[in-house]
């Protein structure tokens, strides 16, 4: 039921406000937007503490069911999905969308908020399939309509590159869910998952899992299907640039714990090394690319590529320790990807252009708030520990250097080696953003300072950053029993 | 109650930096510092009351290695437990540290009264207290490393809290890089050894790597045994660590950071260098001397860094323009001092004499930094033409400097001999069972013993010039009571420190070789004196340097070094990685979607194209060809 009212909630609102309600204002828009945000962010919470299971049947000819279910991988998730539903809503209150009516932004937002829950509710692997792709024509609209005001060439660009990349990606996805469909007989995630790939042959498990890291390697994304991210996230609105970093990314990742790790762990051992090889090289490539970037939206864009190098190691180990490293990095990034671009996107608004090279006035002598947010948001993407990306990265880094026995040793220990030194390259390009951007002498031209939703926004963000990193407690037990099940299930 | 203190000691200097950020106001008029003066001396105050209510604690025999804090992390395969330790070591170290912590809030709050960013300032200094205090207490690596790297972001703030300064900016940036280098060492060390021992609990990663391939496996769980780890991985895993260790304290080849640290203002540089960051990496290692111990190699790299750095600093902190850097180069010098001592002490002996070192050191070093520091905003700078007989004509910054000169030289009976003789003697001791390395150290502790000398002795003789005798010049003191309180307090430490090895709070397992004492007692007044007759009343390091002091001031010009070894090579992959991005990643989706294109356009002119007769001909060609199929086939 509660699961129910948190889809339904922003489907309905969204629906209506595309037809009926798009002749309403900005502000009554806005009131009824973040009614049906936290209305299903209520609802998440329930479910969340409740887990309660829905299943009926959809297509009973093909077996499909309506299923819909929580456990300790999607709880997580979930939360940070319905709290930055509100945070994006809550953002958009005092700065009304350029580029189209204020209906059809929040109408997108929310879309895109109900394929996010979808997805991580999903327990059945075509439903998870059409969830996933909800979320694309609602971010196109937010991209190639409200997205950067000065360069609609780069906006339809950016936006068409997304779907058409990411719609590539999914087309692989279902192919492989479509073997995998075949070769289990039933589409339901968890039985499969129970079933852990007994009676699917070895090669059949090789290929399935190799379509589906690859198609879904292109939303996380993995290096070298990156190149569809940074353009997104430079031209898209703020708002859609959280929900791109926070929530589309996380998509992804998930999916590939849900769909290869857990149906099909034979076939995702023997590609594992190459996910880990290319998420290595995804930190060190995304760091490099951050070193001389001069767009700094799009240097938080590949410092994500970096990031969800982490991420891709830690899922590559296939020990516990790693998937655990994988599903707190994931939410960590989440969590300071969204108060990066809040901060970066405000930025880019009061400078009206994202240039590094062009002189402005430091943040720390006439915006000493966005500036603290900055100095915060760049030290937890450092993975600077008492922040939230500490753990993540660093468990990451230990279960590479310690992988599941059927895992190439050096090959493991090599990557470790490499994506501690990539750490080095984030704390380099963090502190060459604050050197130029945080710190100096300069007070001209002055900027206002973060004031009204934007602040509100930014310190709930700050302050889950914050515990995130001093109290890692809840969110490593939130995912443990499940983490053994999953691995345990695999051998 | 040793607990309850063990987690108060971290919480309180923790707290007061949350409470102080959020009182932290961009303008400060005079009325605005009060309040947050108020909070970081006090807590500061209090974190020192809270630290020797634990010695006491420990001492009535309550120790305890296993002080629970948060709960304990299940993170799959490793388990982290998330504890303090309260040992007599940590409760001396931990009072060490929070007089250091308070000393430099009582100075801060007059020295930085007319900073606008005051408030931010103290806040950050008690962060990086609470960051130090974590390692000292930490009886888990990871927590020992969150408070390592703690400390190494709040360098960055303090260094560069002048940040309207680019010279600042620079060495804020390059101290922070520089160490977070180095500290990739430290976390794979960190994960090595948590690797091994399926915990990051020092007991666990003792138990398990501390014993020599296989002995001393009795106490320990069979599966424990059963992994043992080799001495190859445990030497990697040092090493690791040394490295990490090596670039947190400034040591060769990591050590150009530290003197343009001094960028930052003097009480930072005060906290950096006496008691918490630089000296951190001792107590590590002390913490960790039973594994240390068994690995040969990463000895040897501590033992030749630390050997060079003694040497190569006391050497450039003679020749220095500015007294300030000469203290920072001093610290060189001497925490490479205290880090030779565990490269060398005998495996029975334990790491004592480091931490000694480490006790000693913050005590002087911290009375010199306010001294200099109360100093230079009295005469207007810290170059040693400004301070020229600045010492002449004050009452307490004058004996104060001159017990924390003679400390820092070895002069008995004050707290910097003991300390070093004990280093000294630590290294004789590993040299006389044959330890090479330990004659490598000794014999640069010696040559470190006379051109620390020669270095005291020139900074006294210019800062106590009777000819440039300007006492007016201390008229307008406006030091605090609670700046003159923290200088008197450090100076009496100073002086009486050395009595701790009397006491059985420090675990030493040597003791002073009084032939070695008298050698080195010897060197320093022979060094003293010679200095003072060679300079006839100028500055010595302008007879002996000359003009070559500009290459002192820079160091050598190991800065160019770091540039165009690490710094310009990495940019120059960065744009090599930029433009593959651009060229190469990404030119096969646009050949994608110019390929789609050009199909596209290509099947719609051949649609286009077709004009009626042509048309008409395939027809007719289509009619006779099943015609002549027709025919064929019947």
């Amino acid at each position: 039921m509660v699961t129910l009212v948190a889809l339904l909630v922003p489907a309905a609102v969204a629906s209506w406000l595309l037809t009926a309600g798009r002749g309403l204002g900005h502000r009554a828009v806005n009131l009824l937007s973040a009614a049906a945000a936290v209305l299903s962010l209520a609802a998440v919470v329930l479910a969340v503490v409740l887990r309660p299971e829905v299943d009926r049947a959809w297509v009973p000819s093909l077996g499909l069911r309506w299923h819909l279910a929580v456990d300790g991988i999607s709880a997580p998730l979930l939360l940070l999905t319905a709290v930055l539903g509100v945070v994006v809503v809550l953002h958009t209150r005092d700065r009304p969308p350029v580029g189209g009516t204020s209906a059809a932004f929040h109408a997108c937002l929310l879309l895109v908020e109900l394929g996010a829950l979808a997805t991580f509710l999903a327990r059945d692997a075509l439903l998870f399939f059409v969830s996933f792709e909800v979320v694309l024509v609602p971010m196109w609209v937010l991209i190639t309509r409200f997205g950067d005001a000065h360069r609609p060439a780069a906006r339809a660009d950016a936006g068409g590159r997304f779907v058409l990349y990411t719609a590539f990606g999914s087309t692989l996805m279902l192919v492989g869910i479509l073997a995998l469909v075949a070769a289990a007989g039933t589409s339901d995630l968890t039985a499969m998952a129970e079933a852990g790939g007994r009676g699917i042959p070895a090669s059949t498990q090789l290929v399935v899992a190799a379509l589906l890291v690859a198609g879904l390697a292109v939303k996380v994304p993995v290096f070298p299907l990156h190149t569809w991210l940074p353009p997104a996230h430079t031209t898209a609105p703020t708002a859609g640039s959280v929900l791109l970093a926070a929530v589309l990314l996380k998509m992804g990742t998930y999916g590939l714990v849900r769909l290869p790790l857990a149906t099909v762990p034979d076939g995702f051992a023997r590609v594992a090394p190459v996910l880990g090889v290319l998420g290595a090289v995804g930190i060190v490539w995304g760091g490099l690319a951050c070193l001389v970037e001069r767009d700094l939206k799009r240097l938080v864009a590949y410092s994500s590529v970096a990031h969800m190098g982490f991420v891709a190691i830690g899922l590559a180990s296939g020990t516990r320790t790693g998937l655990q490293a994988a599903l707190f990095a994931n939410v960590a990034h989440g969590v300071i990807s969204a108060l990066l671009f809040v901060v970066v996107g405000g930025l880019k608004e009061r400078w009206g252009g994202a240039d590094l090279e062009t002189a402005r006035a430091a943040l720390r002598e006439v915006a000493p708030r966005l500036g603290f947010a900055l100095v915060v948001g760049f030290a937890a993407s450092l993975g600077l520990p008492g922040l939230a990306g500490f753990w993540g990265e660093f468990l990451s880094v230990y279960s590479a250097w310690s992988p599941a026995p059927d895992r190439p040793l050096a090959l493991f220990r090599t990557l470790a080696v490499v994506a501690a030194l990539g750490t080095v390259l984030a704390a380099a390009y963090a502190l060459r953003v604050l050197r130029t951007v945080w710190a100096g002498e300069r007070r001209t031209p002055a900027i206002q300072d973060s004031r009204d939703t934007e602040w509100d926004v930014v310190v709930v963000l700050l302050v889950a950053v914050v515990a995130l990193g001093v109290v890692p407690g809840p969110l490593l037990a939130l995912t443990h029993d499940t983490v053994s099940l999953l691995v345990g299930a695999a051998r | 109650m040793s607990a309850t203190a063990a987690r108060l000691v971290v919480l309180l200097p923790a707290l007061a930096a949350v409470l102080g950020l959020l009182l932290a106001r961009p303008r400060v008029d005079a009325g605005r510092v009060v309040p947050a003066r108020g909070l970081a001396v006090g807590a500061s105050a209090l974190t020192v009351l809270v630290a020797l209510v634990q010695l006491v604690g420990v001492h009535s025999g309550s120790a305890s290695t296993a002080v629970g804090t948060l709960p304990a992390l299940d993170a799959g395969e490793l388990r982290i437990p998330l504890q303090l330790q309260t040992t007599t070591a940590t409760a001396l170290i931990a009072i060490v540290v929070a007089v250091v912590g308070w000393a430099v809030q009582a100075f801060a709050g007059w020295y930085l009264r007319d900073d606008d960013r005051y408030g931010t300032f103290a806040a950050t200094v008690s962060l990086f207290t609470a960051g130090m205090l974590l390692v000292v207490q930490s009886a888990d690596l990871v927590l020992t490393l969150v408070g390592w790297e703690v400390m190494g972001w709040c360098s960055f703030l303090l260094i560069g809290h002048w940040s309207r300064k680019e010279s600042a900016r620079r060495a804020a940036v390059k101290a922070f890089l520089v160490t977070r280098l180095a500290d990739v060492g430290f976390v794979l060390g960190v994960v090595v050894l948590a690797v091994g021992a399926g915990s990051t609990a020092y007991r666990q990663v003792l138990s398990t790597w501390a014993a020599r391939d296989g002995a001393g496996c009795a106490d320990t769980a069979v599966a424990a045994c059963a992994a043992a780890p080799s001495g190859a991985l445990r030497t990697t895993a040092m090493v690791l660590l040394v490295i990490g260790v090596l670039g947190k304290s400034g040591m060769v080849p990591f050590h150009d950071w530290l003197p343009d640290a001094m960028e930052g203002p003097t009480p930072a540089s005060a906290l950096i260098h006496a008691a918490t960051m630089v000296a951190a990496g001792t107590f590590v290692l002390a913490q960790l001397f039973d594994v240390l111990a068994a690995a040969d190699g990463a000895r040897w790299l501590l033992a030749v860094s630390t050997a060079v750095t003694m040497v190569y600093a006391a050497v450039l902190a003679l020749g220095q323009s500015d007294l300030k850097r000469l203290l920072a180069y001093s610290t060189l010098s001497q925490v490479a001092l205290m880090l030779s001592a565990i490269a060398v002490a005998p495996a029975q002996e334990g790491p004592g004499a480091g931490v000694l070192h480490l006790y000693s050191h913050a005590f002087f070093k911290a009375l010199l930094f306010l001294a200099i520091g109360w100093l230079s905003v009295t005469v207007g700078g810290t170059a040693a033409a400004t301070m020229r007989g600045g010492l002449r004509g004050h009452l307490l910054v004058r004996p104060a400097m001159f017990v924390g000169l003679l400390s820092l030289a070895g002069v008995p009976p004050l707290v910097g001999f003991v300390s070093k003789e004990h280093v000294l003697a630590a290294a004789e001791a590993g040299a006389s069972q044959g330890v090479a390395r330990a004659w490598l150290v000794l014999v640069a502790g010696l040559v470190t013993v006379v051109l620390t000398a020669a270095y005291c002795m020139r900074a006294w003789l210019v800062l106590d010039d009777v000819t440039a005798f300007h006492a007016e010049r201390h008229d307008g003191d406006t030091a605090t009571p609670a700046v003159r309180s923290a200088v008197v307090v450090l100076a009496v430490l100073t002086v009486v420190g050395g009595v701790v090895v009397l006491t059985p709070l420090i675990d030493l397992g040597g003791h002073i070789g009084w032939l070695l004492a008298v050698v080195s007692v010897l060197l320093v007044v022979g060094t003293g004196l010679l200095v003072r007759r060679h300079a006839r009343g100028s500055d010595p390091a302008v007879r002996l340097v000359g003009p070559r002091v500009r290459r002192f001031d820079e160091g050598f010009g190991v800065d160019r070094l770091y540039v165009a070894l690490v710094a310009t090579p990495v940019l120059a992959l960065a744009r090599l990685v930029v433009f593959l991005d651009r060229e190469v990643v990404d030119a096969y989706v646009r050949g994608a979607a110019v390929g789609t294109a050009m199909a596209g356009r290509g099947g719609d002119r051949a649609h286009r194209a077709e004009r009626a007769a042509t048309g008409l001909a395939w027809v007719v060609a289509g009619a006779v060809a099943v015609a002549l199929a027709g025919v064929a086939l019947w």
